[in-house]
């Protein structure tokens, strides 16, 4: 047990190399100075056409510098990233995170930090009467940023009985809500209405209207409630149907065509979300519909407390499955970063500005062989995946499970919890 | 006539005339298993009928089973029990399937989050919903971990009406929690023990030795826990000194505490494993009597402190795979009565199942402090079958092609 002395030893031999190399490469002014620097890094920033090695330096929070050859000793801490895929932080325009109120939904901050969402757009886990009690109770106290698509239904997702309950579908009431919270609340949600009449898409519609904002519809195709009908006369531009590949939704004919409706409806601007979920994605849809280059504008994981277990649908994963149905890396981060972000209308979340919040994704893509499942537990099978190793929140590593921004612990001097 | 066609030919495709003999749902084949109850670690197949373990043995036919797992090259163990989680009532609490489950932990134990007062609400909102199974430690504290000013209140520590909770709830409620007390003297301790001493029932201990409490880890272990009663948080040295501050040596009343049936409990956590600590403790052979995790908001981000890595960093310090798992299976159903229904691959038990892979390559393990020890091996969990189904599948082994599975409906 002599090695602690030699380990002290070390870190002091250590220390004095650090001392001299930081004496020699002082920077001019201490404004150059960084909290963080991410150093060499592939970085895809779709929005600024960035697909190269980059530095980014990072302080107060803050993105200050994207260039070329920051020096190191500018960093306090320096991440080495050459390994690595360094992005905008990711959005997942559809998730569940009303933990305290609702009974489907995940603690947001382990299951979106960890996959590099730095963005999580809860989907209607709370209505136009239980918004600020999620606020107060969740979104206040998450380092995830998490916005909100506020149900049309007044108590949000409660069940059938509530949600098929037209009484509870107040356009007035939603809007003013959506109105008072435009920090957070980026627009309607309308899901799992099962009577089959346009009330509960046409009030979500309505209160959009009211309040300026979009809808997100989770949408049953009924006979005299047609999904044809709801695309191209009920949804307005900008509006987005969530489950573009699920069951129940005729995006494909009995030849696996994709029907001619799905591309007029996005020609007008309606705009197409995966919505993985326990039931949302079939390889059998997507891989057809991807290969007829139908592809989705936004990557979202309808994550909840089934949907994250078999089909195991977390950012990475569905990330992964759709690099695996045949879109390009670059394809993938733009669906997760600046496609969500242009749809919320936050076009500021999805890109790295100089200036901006410092909310990063560094990803990993391994190759191996790796299989995934889909809502239907069938398995496709895939030579990479797209993993998250490091995640900075508002400039703060809150991730990182290489420990690529961490000491060495016998580089780290004596330490003890002992006061 | 055409609903017994498809029928006819659903039973060919899944299983061709083997099905009418199929007398296993799942038979996982040609793992490593380790089952320490059973002296079992080799090549084995292990199969599972109607939520139990049917039979653990070298050759068992593929044809006798519903669905087959080629194993090979894994590590096929009875479902971890995680004897410190954190899944109501405290603050940083989070909901055990998306946590465990994915973590090959079939059974947490709740580690105070409730108290007398909340355990009711802790069942019919945690226990009931959850597909883990949820144990608990009911706090000393009659609310339960929810904060400094209740947790300092010794008003709230009722001996008596703990106990009864306790005797009431005995299959879900398996001892006493004390923790987080800022008071000085011993009556949180003495409470619990007190409380723990009506129900028959082991406590845990979460106890701050700062100076200004009045406690030492020596009184704590020699004087005042009875043998059975678990320390948790072996290596903060905040809470034990189980390491001399100045010689750097094990302290002699350590073993001494552990002769009389005191057991010690990793309960990693944000705040509670050091490497200057394990480090130490693990070279003179003082490793925890069982492993886990104080798994929480915190504790799973920055140090990841979910099973596979406690284990992994068990691993860093020397510990043998086959040891860490008879720590984080046999020894917490032993600290907690549950053995041998839990902890097992025995015949005839609950089937719950963790199947790993170890990755050889360079890893990070952070302490406390996030201070990196690079290691060369990790375990992860790739497969975990709670009660006899599959409820986590990373790699989809239980699961066919998608191109194969005709118009597949959702496939069980």
């Amino acid at each position: 047990m002599d090695q602690g002395w030699g380990i002290r030893g070390d870190s002091v031999t250590c220390l004095a190399v650090v001392a001299l190399s930081l004496a020699i490469a002082l920077p001019a002014s201490s404004q150059d100075v960084y909290d963080l620097l991410l150093k060499g890094g592939h970085v895809i920033d779709p929005k600024n056409k960035r697909n190269e090695r980059l530095d980014i330096a990072i302080s107060g929070g803050k993105v200050r510098k994207v260039a070329r050859g920051i020096p190191t000793a500018h960093g306090r801490r320096v991440v080495d990233l050459s390994d690595y895929y360094v992005t905008p932080g990711l959005i997942d325009i559809h998730a569940h995170f009303n933990s305290e109120g609702d009974a489907h939904s995940l603690n947001p901050d382990h299951n979106a930090l960890r996959n590099g969402v730095t963005t999580a757009v809860d989907a209607g886990s709370s209505g136009w009467k239980t918004f600020e009690q999620f606020k107060r109770k969740v979104i206040d106290h998450s380092k995830t940023r998490i916005l909100a698509w506020v149900n049309i239904v007044g108590p949000g997702m409660a069940g059938g009985k509530i949600e098929n309950d037209p009484a509870q579908m107040d356009s007035e009431a939603a809007a003013s809500v959506a109105l008072k919270y435009p920090q957070i609340i980026v627009g309607i949600k309308t899901a799992h209405f099962q009577p089959a009449t346009w009330e509960a898409v046409d009030r979500a519609v309505k209160a959009a209207e009211l309040s300026k904002t979009i809808v997100m519809v989770d949408f049953q195709n009924k006979p005299g409630r047609g999904y044809r009908e709801l695309i191209l006369e009920h949804m307005r531009p900008g509006d987005i149907h969530t489950h573009v590949y699920a069951r129940g939704i005729p995006q494909l004919d009995a030849q696996k065509k994709v029907q001619s409706y799905m591309l007029e409806a996005r020609r007008r601007g309606v705009l197409f979300d995966v919505g993985h979920g326990a039931g949302s994605l079939w390889f059998r849809i997507a891989v057809p519909a991807i290969q007829q280059g139908f592809l989705p504008d936004t990557l979202s994981t309808d994550l909840h407390k089934r949907s994250i277990m078999l089909p195991r649908s977390t950012m990475n994963n569905v990330m992964s499955k759709f690099l695996a149905m045949g879109l390009t890396l670059d394809q993938v981060i733009e669906r997760s970063t600046i496609n969500p972000a242009k749809a919320i209308r936050r076009p500021e979340l999805g890109s790295i500005e100089e200036g901006g919040a410092a909310d990063i994704a560094v990803l990993e893509v391994r190759k191996g062989q790796f299989a995934f499942l889909d809502s239907g537990h069938a398995k496709l099978t895939a030579d990479k995946e797209i993993r998250c190793v490091l995640t900075v929140r508002n400039g703060e590593v809150v991730w990182d499970s290489e420990g690529l921004s961490r000491t060495d612990w016998r580089d780290a001097g004596p330490y003890s919890n002992f006061k | 006539m055409k609903l017994i066609a498809a029928v006819m030919i659903a039973l060919s495709a899944t299983a061709g005339v083997a099905l009418c003999q199929a007398r296993y749902d799942l038979l996982l084949k040609r793992g490593h298993v380790i089952d320490p109850a059973n002296q079992i670690d080799g090549v084995m197949d292990v199969a599972i009928a109607a939520g139990k373990i049917a039979r653990v043995a070298a050759d068992i036919p593929a044809a006798e089973a519903k669905k087959v797992v080629d194993a090979i090259g894994l590590f096929v163990t009875p479902g971890l029990i995680d004897l410190h989680a954190h899944v109501f009532g405290y603050s940083g609490s989070i909901f055990p399937d998306d946590t465990a489950l994915t973590a090959c932990t079939t059974t947490v134990v709740d580690a105070g989050g409730s108290g007398w007062r909340t355990f009711d609400e802790m069942q019919k909102r945690i226990i009931k919903p959850s597909s883990t199974r949820v144990l608990a430690l009911i706090n000393i504290v009659g609310h339960g971990m929810i904060g400094g000013k209740y947790e300092d209140d010794v008003t709230d520590m009722d001996s008596a009406k703990t106990a009864a909770k306790i005797i009431e709830n005995r299959a879900e409620i398996v001892g006493i929690k004390t923790a987080h007390f800022g008071g000085s003297g011993w009556t949180a301790i003495d409470r619990a023990i007190e409380a723990g001493k009506i129900a028959k029932v082991p406590i845990m201990v979460d106890d701050k030795i700062f100076t200004n409490t009045g406690r030492t880890s020596r009184e704590k272990l020699m004087d005042k826990m009875r043998p059975g009663d678990m320390h948790t948080h072996v290596f903060n040295d905040r809470q034990l000194e189980v390491i001399d501050r100045f010689t750097g040596k094990l302290q002699p009343y350590v073993t001494e505490a552990r002769k009389r049936g005191v057991l010690f409990d990793l309960g990693h956590g944000a705040g509670s494993f050091l490497w200057p600590v394990a480090t130490k403790a693990m070279a003179q052979g003082f490793a925890p009597d069982t492993i886990s995790t104080d798994l929480h908001s915190s504790s799973i981000m920055t140090v990841e402190s979910d099973m596979p890595n406690c284990i992994s960093k068990m691993m860093c310090l020397g510990m043998k795979l086959q040891d860490a798992i008879l720590r984080s299976t046999v020894n917490p159903a032993k600290a907690i009565s549950k053995f041998p229904e839990m902890g097992t691959l025995s015949a005839g038990q609950i089937a719950d199942v963790a199947v790993f892979t170890s990755r050889t390559g360079v890893f990070a393990y952070k302490d406390a402090w996030a201070k990196k020890m690079l290691g060369t091996q990790k375990l992860e969990c790739v497969l975990t079958v709670r009660n006899g189904q599959t409820v986590y599948d990373r790699d989809a082994r239980t699961f066919p092609e998608w191109t194969k599975a005709g118009a597949y409906e959702v496939i069980p």
